[in-house]
C-alpha cells in the first residue's frame, strides 16, 4: 500500500479477467447464493438434484440469459432496452416466416443446413436492424432510452401482431428445431449457445476498445466526451449489440417452442432486469460483469424451477422477482453508503471545495440532464 | 466599541469528502450589522463552510451556535427557520418555474404555508425585486433568462425571507457595476437593520470596500482573521496563497523563429467570443485569463471541439485543422484538461488505469479492436510513475484519491498520448500546495520538451509564475498580452480590472 | 436589464401554444377530427364523443398519478398493477365479508386506502432508499400483481356487491341508435379528480413542491422544501389515484378480471408524455395530460372507424409515442440553443 504503485494488478483488461472473477466480491457472493439455492431446493424436493431437471433448466435458461445479457449491455451505458422481447419475437417471426414460405419440410441434407443457417442469419439481421432504430432514436433524436425503447417495444410488438395476424407460425424443419431441443455432449444445445454468446460478450466488454468505451460512457458521459469518445457511436453499437443478443434469444425461443409468436414472453422484461441487477450490474451505468449476469440467470432459473417443484405457483415466482429486484438494489445501496462512510473516516489528504457529493447518483429515476448552468462556476 | 455578541458562531468545523479534507477545525462567526468577508482561493473550503452552515452538508465535527442554541448539524429547513439565508454560487434556482415563484415560493415555504396564493407570491417577488431596484418579468421562466438576471433573482429570493444572517457566495460575478452598486446599497441598508452578512468574493477591491472583518481560509484551515483595517491587498493575497512573492519566472525565453505549434486566427463563436488570434510556439507556456463569464473557458472548449467555433481558423504544426468535435482536436494533436475535474475530467468510479487510457484507446488496440494488454499496462505504469500518482493500485477507483492526485490522473490521460498542444483549464483548482507545485513543474518540463501549453486560469500568481506570456480576455475578446518584464501580478490584475 | 424576450414579443401566440404545448396538441386533435370526419362522416356524432369519453375515463385518472410522478422527475410502471389489485380486491372483499356491500362509496374508500398502502412500497424504496424509479416500480408491479393472483384470487368474478352493481348501470347520458352508447356516471368522479389534481398542482405548496423537486431536487432541498416528504406524498397519492381508477374500471366493465390492465401502462405513459410532461421532470400540466389521453383514445377510435384492423392499434400507439417524444426532443434542442445565446449576451 504505497508508492511504486501501478505494478500490481493493473489496468490491462486481459490479465485482469481471471483475477477479477476470483476477486470480484459480487461474483463470489452470487456463486454462494447459487449454492445456497441449489442446496435448499435439493433438500426440499427430491427431483430437483437430477440430470433431467438440470437439462430442463438448461433449455429454459438460455433465452432469458441472452435477453439479460442484452439488457446488461445497455445498462452498462446507463440506459436500458425495454424492447428486447419484441426484438426477439421479430427475429423469430422473420425466420419462421422464411421457413414457412420456403416450404422447408421437404428440403434435406446439406441444402437444409445451408437454408437453416441462412434463414437464421436473416432473422438475426432483421432483429439487429430493430436495434438500429433504438440507436437512432436515442442518439439522433436524443430520446431517453426508457421512452425510446418503450415506444419501440410497443411499435415492434404491434408490427409483429399485424404481420402474423396474432397467430403463431409453425412449420420449422428438424434441423432448425434441434437448436432448441437437441444436445451437444449431453448438454442442452441452447446452453451451448448461451455460453458461446456469453464468452463472446465477455470478450467484447472486457477486452475490446469498444467494450471499455461502453463502460466509460456509462460511468460519466460528460467525461467520456471530454476524453474524445464518440458517445453516439458507442451508444449505437450498444443498442445494435443488444438487439443482436435479443435476436439470438428469439431464434432459441422459436426453435424450442417450434413456433414464433408476436406475444411470446411479455413477462421476460421484468425477469431480465431482475437478473441483471442481481448479477451486479449498476443500473446507473459503468460497472457490471458478464459472469455475474450469467450466474444470476442460472440462480433465477433454479428458483423458478424449484418453486415449481415445491408446488408454489407462478404468481409467487412473480412476487419473488420483485422482492429480489428491490431487495438487491436496496441492500447494495445501503452497504454502499456504509462503505462510503467508513472510507471517509479512513481517508486523509487535503483540499477541495464542492467536493463530490456524498449522495448516491440520481435519486430520482431516469438520468437527469445536467442543469443548464453557465460555463464557469 | 466592544464587539457585539455574534449572531452565529461556528466552532471547530471539520469535513471531508472522499479522500479530501475540505475543512479542518474551522471557527467562524458573524456579528449583527457587519459584513464579514470570507476569502480564499478556489478549493480553500469557503463553499463547504457555507454549505455546512446552511445545513446542506453535515459536518464531521464541530458545533454551530445560533440564537443561544448549539447544533451539531442543521437541516436546510432548520437553517432557514433560524434566519440563515444563502445566495449560492450556482444560484440554486428552479429553471422550470417563473421568476415570481422562484422568489415568492421560497418565502412561503419558510413560513410553512400549505396553500399557495399566486397573488401573494407575485407580491412578495415584486417587493423583493423592488428592494434591489431591478425590473424582471415576473412571469418569465428562469431557464429563459440571462445569467445576470438569475443572479439578481437569487439575491432577491434571499431578501424575500426575513433573514438575520445572509451569506453571499460570489454574488457579483455576473453583474455589471451598476447592479453591483445597487447590491452594495442593499447591503448597507441590511447592515443598518442589524443583519449580519457574509460576503465571499475573489474581487479584493470589493472585499476591502464593504467588509468590516476578513477571514481567510487556506486549504481548509483559517489562515488569518481580523478587522479589515489590518489588511491591504498584499496581506490578503499573502494569506490566501501562503507566500509573499511569486516563484521565479521561467528563465529561458522561447525562440519565436520556429514554426508555431498552434496558430489561432480570428476565432469566434456567436454570442461567446470574437476575433481571437494568438499563437503558441513549441516549448511555450501561454496563459489565458479573464473574469468569470469573459469567455476564457469557451475559447478553450472551442479549441478542443466541444463547442465548436463558428468563425476563424486554427492550424497545428502549420497544418490547418477543422475542430468540429473532440475527436478532431485529438487527431490534430490537441489535448484538453477541463475545468470541472469531478464531472468532466475524470471517471470517479472507474479505476485509475482506465482513466489514464481513456483518451488513447485507439492507440492501444490491435486486431479486432482487442486491447493489447502489455501496451496498456505499460502506458498506465509509465504515466502513473511519471506523474508520481500516489495510489495503492491502478485498479483503485479515482474517487479514493486526493484532489491533487485526481488532477494528476486527469492530466495523465493526455500525457499518455503526448499531444502537441495541451490546453488546461484551471489546472490547480482544488489541488493542495504540494501537488500544485509538482503539477506546474511537470508542465514546465513538458514545455521544455517542446510541447505547447495553454493554461486557462484566474489564479494570477500561478500564471505569472509559469507562463511566458499571458493573454487577457474581456467580454469575449483578447484585450491584452503581457510578457517578459511587463508580466507581473500587478499588471495582470490591472488588465483584468480595466 | 433584459427580460424574457420570446414571451414578450408575441404573447397571444405563446399563450395559445401553452406552456407545455397544449395548444399544439389541441390543434392536432382538431385536425385529426376534421380529417377523419371528412373520410368517414359518421365520425361526427354524439356516439363518438361518448365512446371517447368512456374509453378515457379510467386512463385519465391513472394519467393524473403518472403525471405527478413524471413532473417530479420519476417514472411509474406499477400503477396498473395497483389499480387492478384495488379494484379486484374490493369486489372480493365486499363479496366475502358483505362489509359495505350496499354502499358504493365505501368500496371507493376501501380502494383508495389499499392504493395508498401499496403506494407505500414505492415511496419507501424511492424516497427512502433513493433507488431508480423505473426499476422500483417494475419490481412492485411484479410483487403487487403476483400477490393479488396468489392471495386475493385469480378467477374472473361476474357477481358484484349491490352498491357497485347499481353504480355500474347508472348512466349519465344514453345515446340511442343502432346500438345504444352510454356514458357511465363514473365520468363525474373522473372529471372531479382532474380538477382536484389541477388545483393541487397549482395552488398548494406540495403541488408547487413537486415541480420544484422535478426542476432541481438539490435546489428544492436548499430552499427548504421537504423533499423526502414530497416524494412520499407523490407515491402515496399516485397509489390512491390508481386504486380509485382501478375500481372505476372494474365497476364500469361489470366483470372483475384480475388479468386485466397490467400491460396497458404504455397508453397512459404515452398520453402523459404527449401531453407535454417532460420525462426529465419539472414540466407537465393536467390540461395537457387530458388532451393526451383524449388523443390516444380518439386515435384508437378512429382507426376502428376507418376500418383499420384492430391489430394495428398497438403499433399506432408506439409510433405516436416515438413521434411525439421525438418532436418534443427536437424542439427542446433548438429552443435550448437559442436560449443559450440570449442568456450569454453577445460580446460588445
Amino acid at each position: 500500500m504505497s508508492d511504486g504503485a501501478g505494478r500490481t494488478g493493473v489496468s490491462d483488461p486481459t490479465a485482469r479477467l481471471v483475477q477479477r472473477m476470483l476477486v470480484e466480491r459480487g461474483v463470489v457472493r452470487l456463486a454462494s447464493i447459487a449454492l445456497v439455492v441449489l442446496v435448499i431446493f435439493s433438500l426440499a424436493s427430491g427431483n430437483f438434484f437430477s440430470i433431467i431437471n438440470f437439462q430442463s433448466m438448461g433449455f429454459q435458461v438460455a433465452e432469458i440469459g441472452l435477453l439479460s445479457l442484452a439488457i446488461a449491455l445497455t445498462m452498462l451505458t446507463g440506459g436500458i432496452d425495454l424492447s428486447i422481447v419484441s426484438i426477439a419475437n421479430i427475429a423469430a417471426i422473420v425466420t419462421a416466416q422464411l421457413f414457412m414460405s420456403a416450404g422447408s419440410g421437404t428440403a434435406s441434407g446439406s441444402s437444409s443446413v445451408v437454408m437453416t443457417v441462412g434463414f437464421i442469419a436473416v432473422g438475426v439481421a432483421a432483429g439487429t436492424a430493430c436495434g438500429a432504430l433504438n440507436g437512432l432514436l436515442i442518439t439522433r433524436l436524443r430520446i431517453t432510452p426508457i421512452l425510446a425503447t418503450l415506444g419501440t417495444l410497443q411499435l415492434l410488438n404491434g408490427v409483429a401482431i399485424v404481420w402474423t395476424g396474432g397467430r403463431a407460425i409453425y412449420g420449422m424443419p428438424e434441423s432448425f428445431l434441434n437448436i432448441g431441443t437437441g444436445f451437444v455432449a449431453g448438454v442442452p444445445a441452447p446452453v451451448v449457445v448461451l455460453l458461446l454468446a456469453a464468452v463472446g460478450t465477455a470478450v467484447f466488454v472486457n477486452r475490446t476498445g469498444m467494450g471499455l468505451r461502453i463502460k466509460l460512457v456509462g460511468a460519466n458521459p460528460t467525461a467520456a466526451r471530454y476524453s474524445g469518445l464518440n458517445n453516439d457511436r458507442v451508444l449505437m453499437r450498444t443498442y445494435l449489440m443488444s438487439a443482436f443478443l435479443s435476436s439470438l434469444a428469439g431464434i432459441l425461443i422459436a426453435a424450442r417452442s417450434a413456433s414464433a409468436n408476436a406475444d411470446y414472453g411479455a413477462s421476460y422484461v421484468l425477469l431480465a432486469i431482475v437478473i441483471v441487477v442481481l448479477g451486479g450490474v449498476n443500473p446507473m451505468g459503468g460497472s457490471g460483469t458478464v459472469t455475474g449476469v450469467v450466474l444470476s440467470a442460472f440462480v433465477l432459473q433454479m428458483v423458478a424451477s424449484g418453486f415449481n417443484m415445491v408446488g408454489f405457483n407462478s404468481f409467487l415466482y412473480q412476487i419473488a422477482q420483485g422482492v429480489i429486484l428491490i431487495g438487491v438494489l436496496g441492500l447494495s445501496t445501503i452497504t454502499q453508503r456504509y462503505d462510503l462512510r467508513s472510507a471517509l473516516r479512513m481517508r486523509s489528504g487535503r483540499d477541495v471545495d464542492g467536493a463530490p457529493s456524498e449522495q448516491l447518483p440520481a435519486a430520482l429515476g431516469p438520468p437527469v440532464p445536467p442543469r443548464e448552468r453557465e460555463h464557469e462556476q | 466599541m466592544a464587539p457585539a455578541e455574534p449572531l452565529l458562531a461556528a466552532t471547530g468545523i471539520s469535513k471531508h469528502f472522499g479522500g479530501v479534507v475540505a475543512l479542518a477545525d474551522v471557527s467562524f462567526d458573524v456579528r449583527p450589522g457587519e459584513v464579514h468577508c470570507l476569502a480564499g482561493e478556489n478549493g480553500s473550503g469557503k463553499s463547504t463552510l457555507i454549505k455546512v452552515i446552511a445545513g446542506v452538508v453535515a459536518p464531521d465535527a464541530g458545533t454551530i451556535g445560533i440564537g443561544g442554541e448549539l447544533f451539531h448539524h442543521l437541516t436546510p429547513r432548520q437553517a432557514i427557520g433560524l434566519g440563515i439565508e444563502v445566495i449560492f454560487q450556482d444560484f440554486s434556482l428552479f429553471p422550470n418555474l417563473t421568476v415570481a415563484e422562484n422568489i415568492g415560493l421560497a418565502a412561503q415555504v419558510a413560513d410553512r404555508r400549505k396553500v399557495v396564493r399566486p397573488r401573494v407570491v407575485r407580491r412578495i417577488a415584486a417587493e423583493a425585486l423592488e428592494r434591489i431596484g431591478v425590473r424582471i418579468d415576473l412571469d418569465a421562466r428562469v431557464e429563459d433568462l440571462p445569467v445576470a438576471d438569475r443572479q439578481l433573482i437569487a439575491i432577491s429570493r434571499a431578501l424575500a425571507r426575513d433573514a438575520q444572517i445572509i451569506f453571499m457566495d460570489e454574488p457579483t460575478t455576473a453583474l455589471t457595476w451598476r447592479e453591483v452598486e445597487a447590491l452594495f446599497r442593499v447591503v448597507e441598508s441590511l447592515k443598518e437593520r442589524g443583519v449580519g452578512l457574509v460576503f465571499v468574493s475573489h474581487k479584493l477591491e470589493e472585499v476591502l470596500r464593504i467588509s468590516e472583518r476578513i477571514t481567510v481560509l487556506r486549504n481548509g484551515v483559517v489562515a488569518v482573521t481580523g478587522d479589515v483595517t489590518r489588511f491591504d491587498r498584499a496581506a490578503i493575497v499573502k494569506a490566501m496563497t501562503g507566500r509573499a512573492v511569486t516563484d521565479a519566472r521561467p528563465a529561458e525565453s522561447v525562440r519565436s523563429s520556429e514554426q508555431p505549434l498552434l496558430e489561432v486566427e480570428g476565432l469566434g463563436l456567436q454570442g461567446r467570443f470574437k476575433d481571437v488570434t494568438f499563437s503558441v510556439q513549441p516549448g511555450e507556456v501561454v496563459g489565458v485569463t479573464g473574469l468569470l463569464g469573459s469567455g476564457r473557458s469557451e475559447i478553450a472548449e472551442a479549441l478542443f471541439g466541444v463547442t465548436p467555433a463558428d468563425a476563424g481558423s486554427v492550424s497545428v504544426d502549420g497544418r490547418p485543422v477543422r475542430l468540429r468535435s473532440p475527436q478532431d482536436a485529438i487527431k490534430a494533436g490537441i489535448g484538453y484538461v477541463p475545468g470541472d475535474r469531478l464531472t468532466q475530467g475524470v471517471f470517479l468510479d472507474q479505476s485509475i488505469g482506465r482513466n489514464i487510457i481513456a483518451g488513447s484507446l485507439d492507440r492501444l488496440v490491435g486486431k479486432l479492436d482487442l486491447v493489447r494488454p502489455g501496451l496498456a499496462q505499460r502506458t498506465v505504469d509509465e504515466t502513473a510513475t511519471g506523474l508520481r500518482i500516489k495510489m495503492s493500485s491502478a485498479d483503485a477507483p479515482v474517487r479514493s484519491l486526493s484532489g491533487g492526485n485526481q488532477q494528476r490522473v486527469a492530466l495523465g490521460k493526455w500525457l499518455a498520448r503526448d499531444p502537441h498542444v495541451l490546453i488546461l483549464n484551471s489546472p490547480t483548482v482544488g489541488v493542495d500546495i504540494g501537488s500544485k507545485h509538482e503539477i506546474l513543474e511537470l508542465l514546465q518540463a513538458k514545455s521544455r520538451d517542446g510541447m505547447g501549453i495553454v493554461i486557462i486560469s484566474d489564479d494570477v500568481p500561478e500564471l505569472v509564475a509559469i507562463c511566458h506570456r499571458v493573454l487577457v480576455v474581456r467580454q469575449g475578446r483578447l484585450v491584452g498580452e503581457l510578457s517578459g518584464e511587463q508580466l507581473t501580478e500587478e499588471t495582470v490584475l490591472r488588465e483584468l480590472a480595466a | 436589464m433584459t427580460t424574457a424576450s420570446d414571451a414578450g414579443q408575441r404573447p397571444w401566440l405563446s399563450r395559445l401554444r401553452g406552456s407545455n404545448n397544449e395548444g399544439i396538441l389541441a390543434l392536432t386533435i382538431l385536425v385529426l377530427c376534421v380529417g377523419v370526419g371528412v373520410v368517414e362522416p359518421s365520425f361526427w356524432s354524439v356516439r363518438t364523443m361518448l365512446n371517447v369519453a368512456s374509453n378515457s375515463m379510467t386512463n385519465v385518472i391513472f394519467a393524473m398519478g403518472v403525471l405527478i410522478v413524471i413532473i417530479s422527475g420519476g417514472i411509474d410502471v406499477s400503477f396498473m398493477a395497483i389499480g387492478i389489485f384495488c379494484g379486484y380486491s374490493v369486489i372480493v372483499l365486499t363479496n366475502e365479508t358483505g362489509f359495505g356491500a350496499s354502499s358504493a362509496p365505501v368500496g371507493f374508500v376501501l380502494a383508495a386506502v389499499i392504493g395508498v398502502a401499496l403506494g407505500v412500497l414505492n415511496a419507501a424504496a424511492i424516497a427512502g432508499l433513493h433507488l431508480p424509479t423505473l426499476i422500483v416500480t417494475l419490481g412492485t408491479q411484479g410483487i403487487i400483481r403476483g400477490a393479488m393472483l396468489a392471495y386475493v384470487g385469480s378467477k374472473v368474478i361476474p357477481d358484484y356487491p349491490e352498491g357497485l352493481d347499481k353504480l355500474s348501470t347508472n348512466y349519465l347520458v344514453t345515446a340511442t341508435g343502432t346500438s345504444s352508447t352510454r356514458l357511465s356516471v363514473l365520468i363525474v368522479p373522473a372529471v372531479l379528480i382532474c380538477v382536484l389534481v389541477s388545483l393541487l398542482l397549482r395552488y398548494t405548496m406540495v403541488g408547487r413542491g413537486i415541480y420544484a423537486v422535478g426542476g432541481d431536487a438539490e435546489s428544492a432541498r436548499r430552499a427548504g422544501f421537504p423533499v423526502v416528504g414530497i416524494q412520499f406524498f407523490i407515491y402515496l397519492f399516485a397509489g390512491l389515484l390508481a386504486g380509485v381508477a382501478g375500481l372505476i374500471h372494474v365497476t364500469r366493465v361489470r366483470l372483475a378480471n384480475p388479468y386485466e390492465l397490467v400491460g396497458g401502462e404504455l397508453d397512459v405513459i404515452a398520453a402523459v408524455v404527449l401531453g407535454g410532461a417532460s420525462i426529465f421532470g419539472g414540466k407537465g400540466s393536467v390540461s395537457g395530460t387530458v388532451l393526451g389521453v383524449v388523443l390516444i383514445s380518439l386515435i384508437r377510435n378512429s382507426l376502428i372507424l376507418l376500418g383499420v384492423p384492430g391489430s394495428w392499434q398497438r403499433a399506432a400507439v408506439g409510433l405516436l409515442l416515438i413521434v411525439g417524444v421525438g418532436a418534443q426532443a427536437l424542439s427542446a434542442r433548438s429552443r435550448r440553443t437559442s436560449a443559450d445565446l440570449v442568456a450569454e449576451g453577445a460580446p460588445a
